[in-house]
């Protein structure tokens, strides 16, 4: 019984964390990042109180084919604090149904934080940057969650009842953990083949990514991001954390872009809510 | 959109590239009246290329009996249903292509599958179109019919699955045509998955990606066939190169069959994307179901096919399939034979077109005894 108690015990927490937020919400036209000690990792820690919190509008993704038509997510709460390093965000939004397993027309939840990659006056389109000005994207997924918090990465985990007649790399003929076994079941999987960091496996739900203009996301260099997602029947709080904007001072600004996907709603790619350029100023405290 | 050249339609049409043939097209035909169905296609497919996890439920190559079979589960009627009755008028389409009925937001026309649609690859497997009742097979012509129908990626000229892309991480090479995922780049968005008519891109779950079909490029680029090919038993398929019409020619199998007999027709053609794989229609199906499938030409197909053992080019060259593992290039016959040969002039097989046939008595009086011919 321990397991269990200690798991409701955590989700009345998020509940009551949740709740509490959005009763006493200090909210700002803008995301202040506010100076903390020692970035949280959870969406549930008591640090998120000092952030105020900024509600972004989102609006449907309809500049490019193929377009969210139908407007889903309506807005999300945003927090941010930074010990000087990095920056961490707490985005939450409602989403009744939770989105995590991965399957033919089973798109997943999900959210990202576009940041630009430098400090200018002219910022680039918000909408994935431009050709010339480059858009740093971190990204969170709830099936890459859901493998890190301990579902297994098989068919059998998403299908339970799924035939299986055999794998060739798992035939008895080879060691299991062989350079060899490695190398052939790397060869049955041709997009890990190829490094596509899309294709795992991972040890964060996110990742680093860039753009310049729709269409062009790929990976970009690292800044160390890391996450945390956890669903409650309110919906989705996420931890995205990344390095600090380079050259963003204190009490300095650059720019935030927000977007989500429900998943149960077929939201995948293109098709997302999204906020325009939003402010962001980092502060002292 | 971009306007394009849709030979099949006999007319342009939207799409979203413009028009970009490659150097040369990878095509093949497909006789269904000599296919059984006994799924080696299938498994030489599926052992070759899908055997990885997360690509469990993949068939890249499927068979369905017609008219109820379906992999995914109603694909073709889905789609017909969305996009309505249309019209031809002669051999040009005069009815919406699945690109230019696209909705406000999308660039085709299409739906996504759902998880369990790919649970019965084999559903109506020998259901044929009517009931037979006791002692139906004794009133010929029968009425009541079906006909298997072997699916691979179409490599179309116009894909949907390339247009829908929003990445741009699917290509059509331009040394052969074949159209591929770029597992490097591909980000698992499914797009392709629901433009595609055919539904012969599949997303796998375990890596988040989508593949499909590479007409086993590592082997074309060897000059020698498919493996759905080459394992076929029942010798059905030609794998070739395809030119536009107005560069057909009589000694290239494929434009031979195509082009110049119009003997062999694509899957349909209302669609929009030029698909490369040719099928012979089944001669016992009705000629409706067979224009629906195939467009217009279905009747004079079911017509020339049927006269084909009084046209020695025909029959020699429908000898050539399954005759070889090599790409067949060039066909020629002379007399009897028939010879194939590949793009450089080489002969690479060469085989009678009328095998040799010894009858012999089943009695046999010398010995006194009576034999039974087996075939």
């Amino acid at each position: 019984m321990k397991p269990i108690l200690s798991v409701g015990a955590a989700l009345t927490a998020v509940v009551l964390f949740v709740s509490s937020c959005s009763r006493q919400p200090r909210r700002t036209p803008e995301i202040v990042a506010v100076a903390a000690a020692k970035l949280p990792d959870t969406p549930e820690d008591r640090a998120w109180r000092a952030a105020p919190e900024h509600l972004a509008k989102l609006i449907p993704q309809d500049l490019v084919e193929p377009r969210l038509m139908t407007p889903s997510t309506p807005e999300m709460k945003v927090r941010a604090l930074t010990d000087g390093a990095n920056i961490a965000f707490r985005l939450e939004w409602s989403d009744a149904d939770k989105s995590d397993a991965p399957g033919p027309s089973q798109m997943v939840d999900a959210c990202a934080v576009q940041i630009p990659e430098k400090i200018e006056k002219d910022l680039p389109d918000p909408q994935m940057g431009q050709p010339g000005k480059i858009v740093q994207v971190t990204y969170w997924r709830a099936d890459w969650q859901a493998t890190l918090d301990g579902r297994g990465d098989s068919i059998r985990d998403l299908y339970p009842n799924a035939a299986i007649d055999h794998y060739p790399f798992e035939s008895k003929a080879l060691e299991p953990g062989s350079a060899a076994q490695k190398e052939m079941a790397l060869r049955y999987s041709p997009a890990r083949t190829l490094g596509n960091i899309r294709s795992g496996p991972r040890n964060q739900p996110v990742e680093d990514l860039v753009a310049s203009g729709p269409g062009t996301l790929s990976p970009g260099p690292s800044l160390g991001a890391k996450g945390k997602g956890v669903f409650s029947p309110q919906g989705w709080a996420v931890v995205i954390c990344r390095k600090l904007p380079e050259g963003l001072e204190v009490n300095q600004r650059t720019h935030v872009a927000l977007a989500v996907w429900q998943g149960s709603r077929q939201e995948s790619g293109a098709r997302k809510m999204r906020s325009g350029w939003i402010p962001l100023v980092r502060r002292a405290k | 959109m971009a306007r394009v050249y849709n030979w099949q339609l006999g007319r342009e049409m939207s799409y979203w590239y413009p028009e970009s043939r490659p150097k040369r097209q990878f095509a093949a035909v497909f006789d269904i009246n000599k296919c059984i169905a006994c799924q080696t296609c299938t498994l030489a497919c599926k052992t070759t290329w899908t055997s990885g996890k997360g690509q469990e439920y993949m068939l890249w190559n499927n068979v369905e009996t017609k008219p109820y079979g379906s992999y995914p589960l109603a694909y073709d009627l889905k789609l017909l249903e969305m996009l309505d009755a249309q019209q031809w008028s002669g051999n040009r389409y005069e009815g919406k292509t699945i690109f230019e009925s696209a909705a406000a937001g999308e660039r085709v026309l299409g739906w996504r599958p759902q998880a369990q649609d790919y649970a019965y690859p084999n559903v109506g497997e020998d259901d044929c179109a009517g009931q037979v009742d006791h002692g139906a097979f004794l009133s010929l012509p029968h009425v009541n019919w079906f006909f298997y129908l072997a699916r691979i990626c179409n490599h179309c000229t116009y894909p949907a699955c390339l247009s829908s892309c929003p990445r741009g991480s699917i290509y059509k090479r331009p040394e052969d045509g074949v159209v591929l995922v770029d597992q490097g780049r591909c980000r698992g968005y499914q797009e392709c998955v629901k433009a595609c008519p055919y539904k012969k891109v599949f997303f796998n779950p375990l890596t988040g990606t989508s593949e499909k079909c590479i007409a086993c490029f590592p082997k074309l680029e060897q000059g020698i066939q498919p493996q759905c090919f080459v394992n076929c038993i029942g010798k059905i398929r030609l794998a070739g190169w395809i030119s536009p019409p107005k560069q057909a020619r009589a000694d290239n199998p494929i434009d031979y069959l195509v082009h110049i007999k119009k003997v062999a027709l694509p899957l349909f053609p209302q669609f929009g994307l030029e698909p490369n794989v040719y099928y012979i229609p089944p001669i016992h199906a009705p000629v409706a179901f067979n224009q629906q499938l195939f467009g217009p030409g279905a009747a004079e197909a079911m017509k020339t096919y049927r006269n084909a053992a009084k046209d020695p080019d025909l029959a020699g060259l429908l000898c050539l399939f399954g005759s070889t593992e090599m790409l067949v290039a060039r066909f020629r016959r002379q007399g009897d034979f028939v010879a194939g040969s590949d793009e450089k002039g080489a002969t690479v097989v060469r085989v009678p077109v009328n095998e040799p046939v010894y009858l012999r008595p089943a009695a046999d009086p010398k010995n006194q005894l009576v034999r039974i011919n087996c075939p």
